[in-house]
């Protein structure tokens, strides 16, 4: 039975890709990458003219790249920041990017950034802001914005919809594409009491440009978004399903902390062709009583010295 | 204010101040008129306030790990807590406005500087106060060194193989990488030390003149004899290389002819560090 159509905004399927990190770096100039495609950091490389720069640019002329930012703040209530965008598209001419995605979130206000992402009230005050300032990105970028998921660990009073309710009217609003992190609605749906697969059941299956799989940290009461920890069976389900319901799309494995080294990175991510042979691991959920960090980002402090 | 931006400014101000959750929380409910029990949904599991550290402890944890990313010798020499205790100071007065987490500890060295006593005289107070904010300045400095735009992209052009005693002075120029601190401590083989992961020794005080630069991508640094610093300084500021010999001959009270004849010597060294270049 296939029902799914395929439609990804006219995006390709670069198949499976990991995050380009500098602790890799040494590895990828010497070493064929393996990997089909790569996910950046866009603002590692804003303002980065150093080494990092120079291996993203070995790395773009072999390999496909997509540009993935933490800092846009879509649902921030502050002015957008022009220089920010400027900054990104200076980027994007540079890389040359299959497409540029960002998170359904709020990284600050009051020109303040937490360096997180931070959850939205899913109301339809939250819907009318937002979907105006991704009209306005995607006139600046010339291309669609492509927004992820963000995992959340809190829920407001007032919100209204369900987080795949607001992503799909916000994609019926501004035809941007969705990055579709089956960890994040994993997360989510622990923390929140709702049920993943309905979550990943009722998205808008063909704006689905991409998929992030990671591995989670349980936390006893909650679960937390920490990219340190090999998939967990659960995530690989989910991910699954996804890809049957999208009917392929690119996928990524997120992996910011605790990084392993290179053929482990790949290694990891290559599990997603036995998952759709039917092939789950069995991996459980990290568990862990010791402080753990969500989004880890110290990562994007590359090492200057070897 | 439209009830959006109301809640983003009292979670924002819950998530960067300092103190205890509880109060921190009551504080911004009484400043904004938010009730947290009313805006935050409850789970059976975990409290409005619970839910709301999750974020207020991850930011701190989070810009922690970067900052010792970007400060690893200072991080060394005053141990984490105490250097935990600076970073947590600083994110308060500070807090991050930029997307850029490079921009993140920009500051650190002059707040460290502006947190010390006024006054103090002893050796002691040298080593406890100096040593830190000079150590703070030079990992700076590297980090700046890292990413700034350098000479690379003009070596792939094929350009910087000129036989270096042929050239011509009035193309010597400086490296746009290139930056030169003076501190009161030689500081060097203490952050090679901690790079290495080895136990650094604790300098004693010694005027130091440091030059930190890149050259194909690798970031070096290295203290510099009195003279060649002040010639790289000059070289810096000043309109071309004559001038420069001039200023250093003045600085260092010698001879334009000495310091003209050491250049001979050393500028073969300081081009094959990428010191200066050739245009
Ligand atoms: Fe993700």
């Amino acid at each position: 039975m296939d029902t799914t159509v395929i439609n990804r905004l006219g995006l390709p399927n670069l198949g499976l890709g990991v995050g380009l990190r500098s602790k890799h770096y040494s590895h990828l100039m010497q070493n064929d990458p393996v990997v089909d495609w790569f996910e950046i950091i866009s603002e590692n490389y804003m303002n980065n003219f150093g080494y990092g720069r120079h291996v993203l640019n070995h790395i773009a002329s072999i390999r496909p790249i997509v540009m993935h930012g933490v800092s846009m703040s879509v649902g921030s209530t502050d002015p957008l920041n022009l220089d920010y965008l400027k900054q990104l598209k200076q980027l994007a001419d540079f890389v040359n990017p299959v497409w540029i995605s960002d998170h359904l979130c709020w990284t600050g206000v009051a020109n303040i950034n937490t360096h997180d992402l931070l959850p939205l009230p899913l109301t339809i005050e939250s819907l009318h802001h937002v979907a105006s300032r991704v009209n306005q990105i995607q006139d600046i970028l010339q291309r669609p914005l492509i927004l992820e998921n963000p995992s959340t660990y809190l829920e407001f009073e007032s919100s209204t919809l369900q987080e795949w309710e607001f992503l799909s009217e916000l994609v019926n609003k501004t035809g941007c594409g969705l990055l579709l992190d089956v960890n994040n609605v994993f997360v989510s749906g622990f923390n929140h009491g709702f049920d993943p697969e309905f979550y990943i059941r009722n998205i808008p299956h063909q704006s689905v440009v991409q998929i992030h799989v990671a591995g989670p940290t349980d936390c006893d009461t909650y679960l937390l978004d920490t990219h340190d920890q090999p998939v967990p069976t659960q995530v690989w389900k989910l991910y699954q399903l996804a890809q049957e319901l999208t009917g392929g799309v690119s996928t990524l494995l997120e992996w910011d902390a605790n990084i392993p080294e290179y053929p482990e990175l790949v290694a990891e991510v290559q599990k997603a062709k036995e998952v759709l042979k039917g092939h789950l691991p069995n991996v459980p959920v990290y568990r862990t009583s010791a402080d753990a960090v969500s989004n880890p980002v110290n990562h994007q402090m590359q090492a200057t010295h070897e | 204010m439209s009830e959006l931006t109301t809640l983003q400014k009292w979670l924002t101000s819950i998530i960067v101040r300092p103190g205890m959750l509880d109060d921190k929380i009551r504080l911004a409910d009484e400043h904004y008129q938010v009730k947290n029990d009313k805006v935050i949904r409850p789970s059976l599991r975990l409290s409005p306030a619970q839910k709301i550290e999750i974020y207020s402890k991850g930011y701190i944890l989070r810009l922690l790990e970067c900052m010792e990313a970007e400060y690893p010798a200072l991080n060394k020499l005053l141990g984490q807590n105490l250097f935990h205790k600076f970073v947590k100071a600083y994110l308060v007065q500070l807090p991050p406005n930029s997307p850029d987490l490079y921009n993140l500890g920009e500051a650190f060295p002059a707040f460290l500087k502006a947190s010390q006593p006024q006054t103090y005289n002893s050796d002691e107070g040298v080593l406890m106060y100096d040593l830190p904010v000079n150590l703070a300045m030079f990992e700076r400095c590297i980090a700046e060194v890292s990413r700034i735009e350098g000479l690379e992209s003009r070596a792939e052009e094929g350009a910087g193989n000129e036989m270096p005693y042929l050239f011509n002075t009035t193309t010597i120029y400086t490296s746009p990488c290139l930056k030169l601190l003076t501190l009161q401590f030689p500081l060097v083989d203490f952050i090679q030390h901690v790079y290495n992961d080895l136990e650094p020794e604790v300098p004693f005080k010694q005027d130091s003149f440091i030059c930190i630069c890149r050259k194909n991508y690798r970031v070096n640094f290295h203290e510099l004899e009195v003279w060649q610093w002040h010639f790289l300084n000059a070289l810096q500021n000043k309109t071309n290389y004559m001038a420069a010999v001039i200023d250093t001959a003045n600085a260092c009270k010698v001879a334009t002819d000495t310091i003209m004849a050491d250049l001979i010597l050393w500028l073969p060294v300081a081009i094959g560090l990428g010191y200066v270049y050739l245009k």
